[in-house]
Parts: structure tokens; sequence; C-alpha cells
């Protein structure tokens, strides 16, 4: 099993979605809780076995009752657990926090919640371990993190402990004093902020807070109302959010002599911790300070040299911040300069990984200037006034850089340069010059067969180069002559090319470069000579020609006299080839020249094109195609060509068209939509159990109209027996049950008002039956009554069950969607068939098999007879409530006559062959006997007979 | 500053791509929902993160030339700070995906934005994300180990360990220290009680015989064009390494670096966060920044309290007037071979000892080499005709002249095309050096044995070394177009 569990839980948490759908959240959390509590189980095996809670802990309890319940659980599974299994205790903290924080559980202050929080700090407190017994201590250590960590979700929860949890920490001298220390710190942030947001607070209030004077700084507590009343966001971020934020403040006066004494000890001893434990605790402790005016920023003075100096990301990052919230009053100018030389040269330092250079390159565009110009604060890149255009001459690219640093760096470079042109009145500066040679080296590596990668670099630091300096005609004009001149030795960047286009006409609206650019790509394709075209390069031309031609402004008599150059020699290997691709191609940009302003002077050429495809083309589609391109030009308007080609509004001269599946074939990009399956995000409609017709109808009318031949039928129970199962012996016999839905809408999204072409899929949540095929329906439509499906399931061990289902349907604009349905649920009387007796059995045959079941079901002797089992089955009725139950529940499968009285007789046969035969005595009470040939259906049956039962005495 | 969810994959350039550890910190995603409000974006199963996070780095559909969602120009992968577009269900952007790779293995995490979400922002006001970067540095060398080669067996244990690891270093989503990549191999005993507090970055305490150990290792850089349109350039960086085994619980040890006389300043010094403190004017010299020659020429001196395990105390930048190799490279083209002459200088105050010293020069875009016709005044020449590479092993030591050349001819007139690079076509082309010079350094710094200082234990035995170490050492032909190095020369 334990090898079996660490393929499972890996399975889980890979893709807990699918898991699941294997099983029920349900059932898996009882499946993990049972075997935690196994004695049997490893504790490695145990410690794997917290792991889902630890990660989805909010899949398996989707309520906050199931979520006390399992924390409940854990809690009993932690006190049986020995001392000495430190790990597995370890996890099962971390689980318990991660339960209880989850499911609310813990912002309700629930029992559990309020149990485990006492276990926690008396653990944090048990210092039982002083003299080295370092396992033990990890347990101490992860109490703290699990305060820590409730602390940080509950804010305030710990505030009354403060004192306590100081102390702590100022008495503990071996390694865990960080843990305290980050305890402690958090917990003071919190309470601080907490006080800041009551108006009546005050210095008093905060020397009780930490002299652990509960009373009186639970008066303020307790006037503030509880957080939750307030945004719960706003106590959990971040203070310090540069010249934009605003700090809560508290109004102590300058003497905060507790305060200050609390910070200089956690500051002194701050050498002390990890380097990410220092960085979150200096951060911690600016919070503090820039929430109490009352105590100087200075308190952070001594530890600033070390810091500045330091090699660790997290802690001049921590610097950073701190520079953020107290500006002058901490750093002086140069302490400001020398900072950001030093992020200069630590975005470049040979020592140091890319992504932290990335990063400190990230922070000298959003560097915390001591007197910032303008709000940077939206999030905007923006240069410090320090950043000259020689220090930043450090970071220009070149091209041995990655890509993501070439870009960054020209990033920064372009916004120096930017600056300084526009304070250098137009004089074309050195700088610039650089960039853009760096751009054309990188230019360079393309056409020389650069990699993928260079070849996205490059196209991106063309753009980026282009939104900075598109007013700079010069190099604009060489970067088109450039690029033509790339595209005609590489056509296969035409994808790269036309992108490239797109991006600068939409988001540089005040440059024209865009369109100058496709002119220029114009010119240079009807350069070349057609004759040396290979296919390849001419699918590539023409993909770019039909871009070309989007643009209004642009004439498109080359174009035209291009593609019939292409098509011209007569017969040309084009036309003969017959490739559809290609052809494709060329009524793509027939297609746009259709709807183009120009197309009045275009006509005659244009048509010549069309006419020829139609004639001469070797593809019969591409042909249809151009005659129907041709037809529609030579008779329609253009304002009504436009219109029906188009279908959708020309924006800023280039004209935009919707996807729609009639136009396809010219429309290759818009495919992917029209061929991708997409999701709903809810179910759109399920499965509804439809009351189902009585399936018994035909056995009892049958007897009826054939009342005579009862005697030549069987009336000894063998004999009856025997031929009852002879049935069986034909394959497939009684093997299935028919249930009957309807598939009935339950989202009102309008997008889904007409569904067509549904296939239903089902997927099985045991073994216990056979796959089902799917099942198609065609329509479903709002206002029309829900179409009926029927499954047929073929049991393998009639047991109630769980399906999965999920469908695939068309919308009316043709696009393809899955949807989810819910879960269809078997109940076990579902599964109940009649007596598939032989169709010319009366009555007394029957009966005779009945009888015959039920003795050898009694005398154990049946097919298998160990499977066999009675049983008794009792409960109170009310007077007439047994006839209207048997009515109710029992009639399709009534053995014995309604109107016999002393003893009901009912058999269930459940495919493939199972037997479940009543005999119901009336009384008080009244006896279920009952008998079965699969014992394992009783548990099943007696949970029916609960409900029927216990419904019929309510009603 | 906690993280949500971390993930380790890894890749050979996007295929077989496979996800080796993954950890969702459910908490962290709590307090991340609470924080982002309306805009919080759950984080999707690791199938979709993978396709994501590979699109994003530009890995999928390796076959493809132009995919619009990976290539579109507009779209700047803003690294570290990656953005995964999820689709549905639970549209959004997940940012910042903090992504780092050494070679197959590509390290991952979510930190939380402890700010609110709209408008978002800036990285820099984030703490979560250099305590994200840490945490997945740390990681990766735990990983790879020192040598930073990953092999099989010994990733698939550091895998399996990570479970336990994170409880230490990361339990709930919150980095709290790095994992120790190796065991200190002092011997180490428990801690006494007392009224010292014991640092967290030190796992127990040091006994016997107190022995420092320092190595001084710097490295020199250079591009030579021989060219007088193009200044050559070369640049050193220092790293000196130590390990302590000293008594105490948190003993005081001082290392001073000296320089000779005039030997220029010591610039951009970082310092391990286990030094005490700092005298400021050491960290003044820039190299972004023209100092004046009054800048302070030490001695550096760094008080600090070592862990027990091997960590680098210090780094700096030099700028030494000249290089220890000077160059000079060219090529013909010929009728039909490739005349090449090369002349190596070895700077008069290097020290003339080698451990080794190579000179590699590489043939690009053209077919196999055919004939190679090289005469070396020193050393010996291998060729690799496979690879259109020369390689002159110079062998210990330079001539008494303290100079070799290389005259030759080449002609390429194998039947197949040798490798390819975008780079060095025409007659664009490279000798590239690779030497290391034991017990020297370029910038003079050294570290003297009486100036290391322990206060507590009877006297140390202290062990120092330096050496000279190559990288990216090269020396462009000075007949071709070579590409630009830094922007700081041009502008």
């Amino acid at each position: 099993m334990a090898a079996n569990w660490a393929e499972r839980i890996s399975a889980f948490s890979r893709s807990p979605s699918v898991f699941l759908s294997r099983t029920t959240a349900e059932a898996f959390l009882a499946e993990l809780l049972r075997e935690l509590r196994d004695d049997r189980a490893s504790y490695s095996v145990k410690v794997l076995l917290l792991s889902p809670l630890c990660e989805h802990p909010t899949l398996l309890c989707p309520s906050d009752s199931v979520g006390e319940e399992t924390a409940l659980e854990l809690m009993s599974v932690l006190d049986q657990c020995p001392p000495k299994s430190v790990q597995f205790r370890c996890h099962l903290l971390l689980a318990l926090t991660t339960v209880l924080v989850c499911t609310a559980c813990m912002s309700v202050r629930s029992c559990v919640s309020q149990d485990f929080l006492d276990l926690l700090l008396q653990m944090a407190q048990d210092t039982g371990d002083l003299h080295g017994d370092g396992a033990l201590r990890s347990l101490r250590a992860t109490a703290c993190d699990c305060l820590r960590e409730l602390e940080a979700c509950s804010p305030g929860l710990l505030s009354q402990r403060l004192e306590l949890l100081g102390g702590l920490r100022q008495r503990e001298t071996s390694r865990l004093h960080q843990a305290y220390a980050g305890l402690h710190t958090l917990v003071l942030r919190n309470a601080v902020y907490r006080l800041t947001q009551d108006t009546g607070a005050g210095a008093e209030h905060l020397k009780a807070l930490l002299e652990g004077n509960t009373s009186v700084a639970w008066e303020a507590e307790l006037d503030s109302g509880p957080m939750s009343d307030k945004d719960p966001s706003a106590i959990l971020s971040s203070l310090i959010l540069g010249p934009m934020g605003t700090v809560p403040t508290l109004q102590t006066g300058p003497d905060c002599k507790e305060l200050r004494s609390v910070l200089s000890s956690l500051l002194e001893e701050s050498y002390l911790l990890t380097p990410l434990c220092q960085a979150a605790l200096l951060h911690r402790l600016t919070e503090v300070v820039a929430m109490v005016p009352g105590v100087p920023p200075a308190v952070f003075r001594a530890q600033l040299l070390r810091l500045l100096g330091t090699s660790e990301v997290c802690l001049l990052h921590a610097t950073l911040l701190l520079k953020c919230a107290f500006t002058d009053s901490l750093f002086s100018a140069e302490d400001e300069a020398f900072i950001l030389q030093r992020l200069v040269v630590l975005s470049q330092h040979p020592l140091l990984g890319t992504p932290e250079k990335l990063f400190y390159m990230d922070c000298l565009l959003h560097f915390p200037e001591n007197r910032p110009i303008g709000c940077g604060g939206d999030g905007d890149e923006t240069l410090p006034v320090l950043l000259t255009p020689r220090l930043a001459s450090a970071l220009a690219p070149t091209v041995f850089n990655d890509g993501a640093t070439a870009l960054a760096r020209l990033n920064l470079l372009s916004l120096v340069y930017l600056e300084e042109a526009e304070e250098g009145e137009g004089e074309e500066s050195r700088g610039l010059a650089y960039l853009y040679e760096h751009l054309t080296s990188l230019l360079r590596v393309v056409a020389n067969g650069g990699s993928r990668e260079i070849v996205v670099t490059f196209f991106r630091a063309a753009f980026l180069f282009l939104f900075s300096f598109c007013h700079v005609e010069s190099y604009c004009r060489s970067l088109t002559e450039e690029l033509c001149k790339l595209y005609l030795r590489h056509t296969h960047l035409a994808p790269h090319i036309v992108n490239l286009a797109d991006r600068a006409q939409d988001k540089l609206a005040e440059s024209d470069w865009a369109v100058g650019f496709l002119r220029a790509l114009q010119g240079v394709i009807a350069d070349a000579p057609p004759a040396r075209l290979t296919p390849r390069e001419l699918s590539w031309h023409l993909k770019t020609l039909a871009r070309v031609a989007e643009e209004g402004e642009i004439h498109q008599h080359s174009t035209v006299s291009f593609l019939s150059s292409v098509i011209a020699p007569s017969p040309s290997s084009l036309c003969t080839s017959g490739d559809w691709r290609l052809g494709n191609g060329l009524l793509g940009v027939c297609r746009r020249l259709l709807v183009h302003p120009s197309l009045d002077s275009l006509l005659l050429p244009l048509a010549d094109i069309l006419l020829h495809l139609t004639c001469h083309y070797g593809d019969t589609d591409i042909q249809d195609h151009a005659r129907l391109y041709y037809t529609l030009l030579t008779t329609l308007s253009q304002e009504k060509l436009a219109g029906v080609l188009a279908q959708g509004s020309a924006e800023g001269g280039r004209q935009v068209t919707k996807r729609s599946l009639s136009c396809i074939m010219a429309e290759s990009e818009g495919l992917a939509s029209a061929l991708t399956i997409h999701q709903t995000e809810k179910s759109i409609f399920g499965l509804i159990e439809a009351r189902s017709e009585p399936p018994q109808g035909e056995t009892q009318t049958e007897e009826v109209s054939d009342p005579h031949q009862n005697d030549t039928l069987p009336t000894e129970a063998n004999a009856a027996l025997e031929e009852y199962r002879a049935q069986f012996l034909v394959p497939g016999f009684a093997s299935e049950i028919t249930l009957n839905y309807r598939l009935t809408r339950i989202d009102s999204d309008s997008h889904f008002d007409q569904l067509f072409s549904i296939r239903l899929h089902f997927g099985l949540t045991d073994d216990h039956y056979e796959e089902l095929g799917d099942i198609s329906v065609p329509s479903l439509v709002r206002g029309r009554p829900p179409p009926e499906v029927r499954l047929r399931l073929k049991p393998r061990r009639p047991y109630p069950t769980t399906l999965h289902a999920s469908a695939i349907f068309t919308t009316e604009d043709g696009l393809s969607w899955l949807t989810v349905l819910p879960h269809i649920h078997v109940a076990f009387r579902q599964v109940f068939a009649p007596l598939p007796a032989p169709p010319a059995w009366g009555n007394s045959s029957r009966r005779c098999l009945f009888e015959g079941l039920w003795d050898e079901m009694g005398a154990e002797s049946g097919e298998d007879p160990a499977d066999c089992v009675t049983s008794l089955f009792c409960c109170r009725l009310k007077e007439g409530a047994l006839t209207d139950l048997v009515e109710k529940h029992f009639l399709p499968y009534l053995i014995s006559d309604l109107s016999e009285e002393e003893e009901v007789k009912v058999l269930f046969f459940l495919p493939p062959r199972s037997h479940v035969l009543l005999k119901i005595k009336p009384g008080d009470p009244v006896h279920f006997n009952v008998a079965v040939d699969n014992w394992q259906l009783l548990r099943h049956l007696n949970s029916y007979l609960l409900t029927i039962t216990s419904s019929q005495e309510d009603t | 500053m906690s993280v949500r969810a971390l993930w380790i994959i890894s890749h050979e350039k996007g295929d077989n791509v496979s996800v080796r550890f993954t950890r969702r910190f459910a908490t962290v995603e709590h307090r991340a929902k609470i924080l982002a409000g309306s805009s919080y974006v759950a984080v999707p199963e690791d199938s979709s993160v993978l396709q994501l996070l590979l699109t994003e780095m530009g890995l999928s559909d390796s076959d493809k030339c132009y995919v619009a969602l990976r290539d579109d120009c507009l779209h700047r992968q803003r690294s570290p700070a990656l953005e995964l577009r999820v689709d549905s269900p639970g549209k959004g952007i997940l940012w910042p995906v903090l992504a780092i790779s050494h070679g197959p293995l590509t390290l991952v995490c979510l930190p939380i934005v402890d700010a609110p979400a709209e408008p978002r922002p800036p990285l820099a006001s984030l703490l979560s994300v250099s305590q994200g970067l840490t945490l997945l540095a740390g990681l990766q060398t735990f990983l790879l180990g020192s040598g930073g080669k990953p092999d099989n067996e010994g990733l698939a244990s550091r895998l399996a360990m990570l479970p336990s690891v994170l409880l230490q270093v990361c339990p709930l989503g919150t980095p709290l220290d790095v994992p120790l990549s190796g065991a200190p191999a002092t011997s180490t005993v428990p801690t006494p009680a007392g009224n010292q507090k014991q640092p967290a970055w030190k796992t127990g305490l040091h006994r016997g015989r107190a022995v420092v150990n320092v190595a001084l290792k710097e490295t020199v850089r250079s591009m030579q064009y021989g060219n007088r349109s193009r200044q050559d350039l070369w640049d050193v960086y220092g790293t000196v390494t130590c390990k302590c085994e000293v008594e105490g619980m948190l003993p005081n040890v001082t290392m001073t670096l000296t320089l000779p006389p005039n030997g220029s300043p010591l610039q951009d010094i970082l310092v391990h966060p286990c030094v005490t403190s700092l005298d400021s004017c050491i960290l003044t010299a820039s190299s972004v920044d023209n100092c004046d020659g009054s800048a302070f020429s030490g001695p550096y001196k760094f008080p600090f309290s070592p862990p027990l395990e091997p960590f680098r105390l210090c780094s700096y930048t030099s700028q030494v007037p000249v290089p220890p190799i000077l160059g000079s490279y060219q090529l013909r083209e010929e009728e039909n071979h490739l005349h090449m002459s090369v002349n190596l200088k070895l700077h008069e105050s290097v020290k003339n000892s080698f451990e080794y010293c190579e000179a590699h020069l590489p043939f690009f875009n053209r077919d196999q080499m055919g004939v190679v016709d090289v005469k070396v005044s020193s050393g010996q020449m291998d060729v690799s005709k496979e690879k259109n590479l020369l390689v002159w092993a110079l062998g210990q030591k330079f001539p008494k002249s303290r100079e070799v050349t290389m005259e030759g001819k080449i002609s390429f007139s194998g039947a197949t095309l040798g490798p390819t690079d975008p780079l060095c076509t025409e007659l664009t082309a490279y000798i590239k050096l690779y030497f290391k010079v034991p017990d020297m350094t370029l910038s003079g710094c050294c570290v003297d044995q009486h100036s290391v200082q322990v206060y507590s234990s009877a006297k140390p035995r202290i062990i120092t070394s330096r050496e000279l170490q190559s990288k990216e050492y090269f020396i462009w032909n000075s007949t071709g177009t070579a590409p630009v190095s830094s922007g700081q020369m041009m502008l």
C-alpha cells in the first residue's frame, strides 16, 4: 500500500481535478484520515499523506464544518503520535495550520482553532529541550512558524501575547531566537497597526501593549471593533509603497521608551539572523517606525554601513525599502548617489546571475529618490535624476547579452537618451547612435542565421527602439531599409515583420512609420524577379502583400502587377502545380484588394487575375473561390462588395474583418478559434432524472390478458428455478438497466441559448459498471422542452454509483465548446428491475420461483451459497402506512397480490444476477424479512429501507 | 514576504519537459486571495503552469519559427518577473513569476504581492521578490551542488530531500534560510547553554585546532581588437573565499587586504553578511565612476564572525593598467586559403609560470579544414578538423622573450560544412585564451598571513593562497569587423 500511496499522492498533486474526477474529495479525505490513524502505516508515508491537506486544503475540505472535523481528527492524531516522530509532528502542525486558516475556522475563532493556538503557545514556551535535544527544538521552531503564519493570516491574533513573545525571544540563546524574532516583529507590527486604526489610541496604549498590560491595551482593541469590518487586505499590505503610499500613524509624542528599547534590541541582534530573516525583520521594523512618528528613523543608522556593502540581494532590497520609507530623514544626498551607483554596478556585476542583475535594473527604474519629481507611483518606469548618461553607459546593450538583458538595457538607455534629447534640443546624441548601431548589429546576427531567440529579441528591440525614437526620421528610414533587405534575404521572417508593422501601427499613433514600412516592403517585393522565387518565398510574399493590401493609404497597383506576373507566364508553373496553399495565398491578397478603397482603379487587372485563376488554376477549390470573387467583383457595387466581404468596420485605415465560417478559405489566421474547443466556465446544462413510467407495466398486463396458460407453466419451485435460470445462459440477458433523464439547462447565459450537435460523454468513478458509450443529442434550444436522454447502464455489481459527464457542443456562431455537467448520482433504487421471468409466466409461476429462491437463500444453498444471507428489518409504521409504502415503492416488484394482507412478497432483480427478496409482515413493528443472494447488497438495502420507511412516517 | 508556490522543472530546450517537484503553500494563497480581492488569479494546475511558462520563456513549440502568443514583439519578457496569461477558468495574469535556469533545470516560484493589485505595483516595492530570488538561488545551489553540473542520480536524491529541506528553510511558504549545500567538514558540538546567542546561520560550534584558510582568486576578462579606432578592454574582479575553523560562539576574526604602493584602489566591494562593520571609505570606489587619484587604497579591513562552512567573504573589481597577455591576430583571405599570423606577449609584471595556458582559434561558417600548415615559435599545436578548431597549448612557460608567434595557412577544402555562428562571419574571428597563474594577482592585492587576526582561541594556523585565471579573454582578428562588447567605451 505504501508505494501505492506515493503514487496516488503524486497523482493528486499533479492534477487534483483529474484525480478527484475518479473519486470524490470526501472519500479521498476519509481515506487519508483513516490511513493517518492507522498504526501500521510508517511515518514517512504519513508525512506524505499530509501533503494534499497542506497544498489543497480547500479542495478536500470544501466547507468550514468539514475543515473543523478534519482539524479535530488531525489533533487527535497528534495527541496519539509518539514524541519521537518529530518530523511527522512538525508536518502535522503545518497541516493543522493550513486547514484551520484556509477553512475560515481560524477567522471565526472556532473551538478547535483555539485549542490548537493554545497548544502551539504551549509548545513555543516549552523550553525543556534546553540541553541539546535538537529534535525537540525543531518542533518548537515549527510551532513558532505556525504561530507566525496564523498571525500573518489573522493579523492581531497574538497581540495580547506581545510581552510573552518578546520575553521568549530575549531569553532564547539557541538558533531558535530567529523564529521568535520573526514572530515577535510580525505581532508587534500588526498590533501597532491596529492601534493606528483606533482614533483614541496613543502612547499609553502602546506602552500597555508592550508591557503585557492587556486590560488597557484591549480597551483600545475593543474600541476599534473587530477587524473584519474594515478592508481585510489593508493590514496585510506592505505599508512601504513609495511616494504615493500613505502610512497610518499612531500619535505618541516623542517619548516611546518601551518601543525604542524593543526596536534597538531587535536591530542589535539582527546580525545573528540569516539574510532572509534579517530582510524580513528590517522590513517589518521599517513599517513600525513609519507608523510611529515618535520614533526617529535614526534607530536604523547603525545597521546601514553593513547593509550598503552587502552582497545579498534581499538585504540590499530591504535597505532600498528603508530608503523609500524614510528618504532624507535617514539617507543623505551622498548616500543616495552611492546607492544609485551600487545599483548600476550590481546590474552588470560579473559575479551575479542574470535574474538578480535584471532585478537590480528594475530597482534603478523605480529608484526611491529622496526628493522624487512627479509621482512614479503608478508603476511607471522613471529615471532617477542622478542616473546620468555617463553612469548609464555601463549598461549599454551589446550583442553578447542574453535576450532579456539586452532588451532591459535597451529599454533603460532609451529612457536615458530620450531625456537627453529633450534637454539637448534636437542635437543628435552619440548615445542614440550607439543604440541604433546595436540594433543593426543584432540585425546582422539575424541576417547571418541567428537562432530563434535572437530573432525574437531583435524584433522586440526594433519595436522598443521605434517606440522611443519614431520621431527621429533618419534612423527610422534607415531601419526600414535594413528591415526590407533582411526580409528579402529571409522571407520566412514575414510573420515577425507583419507583427512589427501591426504593433507599430497600434502603439505609435502619431507616427506613420508602419505604413511607410509596409509600402517599402511592397516595393521590394514588386521589384524582385518573380521567376526566381521559390514556392516558399512566394507564399511569404503573398502573406506580406495581404497585410499591405489592408492599408487604404497604400496604392495597390504594384501588388496587382506582382500577382499578374506570378501567374502570367502561361502556362505558369504556379497554375499548373495547383498548390492549394499558394492559391489560397493568392486569393487572400485578392480578397483584401476587393475591399480596398482604390478598387475602382484596380478593377480590370484584378478581374483578369481572378478570371485567370478561375480558368487555369490547377485546384478546383481555388478555381471555385476565384470564380466567386470574380462574380462578386463584376456584379456588385463597391459598397455592397465591402458589405459582403468585410463584415466589419474599418479601423484607423486598416480594415478589420470578423471571423466567419464562410470565409475560412481566405482567413486562415482566424481559423484557430473556430477549430479550438473552448471550455465553458460554468456548467451549461445537466441531466435531471425524469419520473420514469412504470417499468413493470408489461408483465402485469400480460398476466391479466393471458390467465389460462397458467396451468402449462411450472408450478413446482425447482422446475421454475430451472426454467428461470436457463434464461441467463443467453449472453446479455437482462443485464442492463435504463435510466431516463432530461437534458436540462442550468445556466442562463444567453450566449448558450441555442446549442447543437451535443455529444455527451460519461465517465465512471468505480469499476462496478461497464464503460458507457457516448450519446448524441441533436439540439438544446431555449423555449423548447428539454430533450430526453436514456442512459443504459450495465452493472458488474449492482451498487449505487456516481457518473461524471461532459459534453461537447456547437453554438450558433459555429464555435465548439466543452462543458462539464454536474455529477450524476445513481441511487440504489435506480438499479432495481422487475423479475425477468419468461414472458409466458403467470403469477403462480412467479410465486413458485419466489418461494424457490427464498428457500435456497434461507438454506444458503443458492448459486453461490457463501453470498446468500437472510436478515430482518423492523420498523414502526402507522395504520395504513404499509399499504401506501407498498403502492408507492414496491408496486413494480410485487409478487404477492395487492389484496393479500397477511404477507407482502417483493422481489427486486438487480442485474446482472442478484436478487433481493422481501417478505413483509404487518404488525407493530412491521417485519421485513429479507433474503439476498449477495450479502454486500444488505447495507445498501438497509439504508434504502430506512429512507423509505422514515419518509413514510413523516407523511 | 512569502511565496505562493514553487516548481522545479527540467527540460532540454523546451523538449522532454517534466515537473520534478512542486509545492503549493495554501495559507499564502489564502492571503494572496484576500490581498488581491477581485483581481485574484488562482494558480492553475501544474500542466497548465508548465505550458504557460514554456510559452513565456520562449521555449514552447520549438519547431515553429513564429507563434503569436510566444513571439509578439510588443511583449517584452520582463525577466526575472514573468507573466503567465492564465486562460479560463479563472482568466487573468499570474505575476510575478520568478524563474531561474541553469542547464536543464529551471526553478520557479510565485511570490505574494503584498500591495494593492491595481495598478500593478513596481517589482522593486515587493520584498517577496528578492526573497524569492534568494530562495531559488539557494535551492539551485543545493540541487546542482557547487560544481553546477547536475548528474541525474545526485539530482534525484537531492530532490527527494526537498520536503524535509523545505520544512527547515521555507515552512508554510516563508523563506527563512537557504539550504546548506554541504555539511560543514569540521567537527562540531552542540551548543552549550550560555549568554551569548548563537547566530541562526551557524549550525554548531567548532572544536579543535584553529585553522583559517583564505583563498584570493582574480579573474581577468579582455576584448582586444588590435585596432586604433577601437580601444582594447580588460577588467579584473576578485573574490576572497574563507574557511574558518575557529572555536567560540561568535569569534572575532579580522582579515586585511593590502595593495602594493601605487596600486589602483579596489572597487565595487561587496561583503558577506557575516561582516560585522565596515569603514565607509572601503565602499566608495566604484567602477562606473571615474574616481580621483586620492581615493582610498587600503588597507582594507574586514572584521567578521565566520560561519562554519566555506563562504565568500568579499569581492571586488579592479582597473589594472595593462592586460596580462597582449595579443594580435591577423587573418588574410588569399586565393584558396586563409593566411594567419598571431603574436602573444606576456606582460613583464606577470609571473611566467602558468598552471596552464592555451589559445583556441575556432573558424566558423566555412567548409571543414583541409590542409593546415602552421608554425609556432613555442608550444604545441593541436588541430581538430571536425570542429574547425586549432588549439595552441603554450604549456607552463612563455620563452625568455615573453613572446610567442604563430604563422601559417589553412585551406578549407573539406567536403562538409564546419560549425556555424551568426556572429563570426567572413573575417570576424577570434582567439580565446585560457590560462591560470598560481600565486599571483593582477591587481597586486594580497592577504598577508600576519594580518589575519583571530581574537579568541590560541594562535591559529593561517593558510593563504592566490591565483589569477582568465575568462572570456578574446583577441579579435584586426582585419575583420569585431562586435562591440561594451557601451561604456563607445560612449
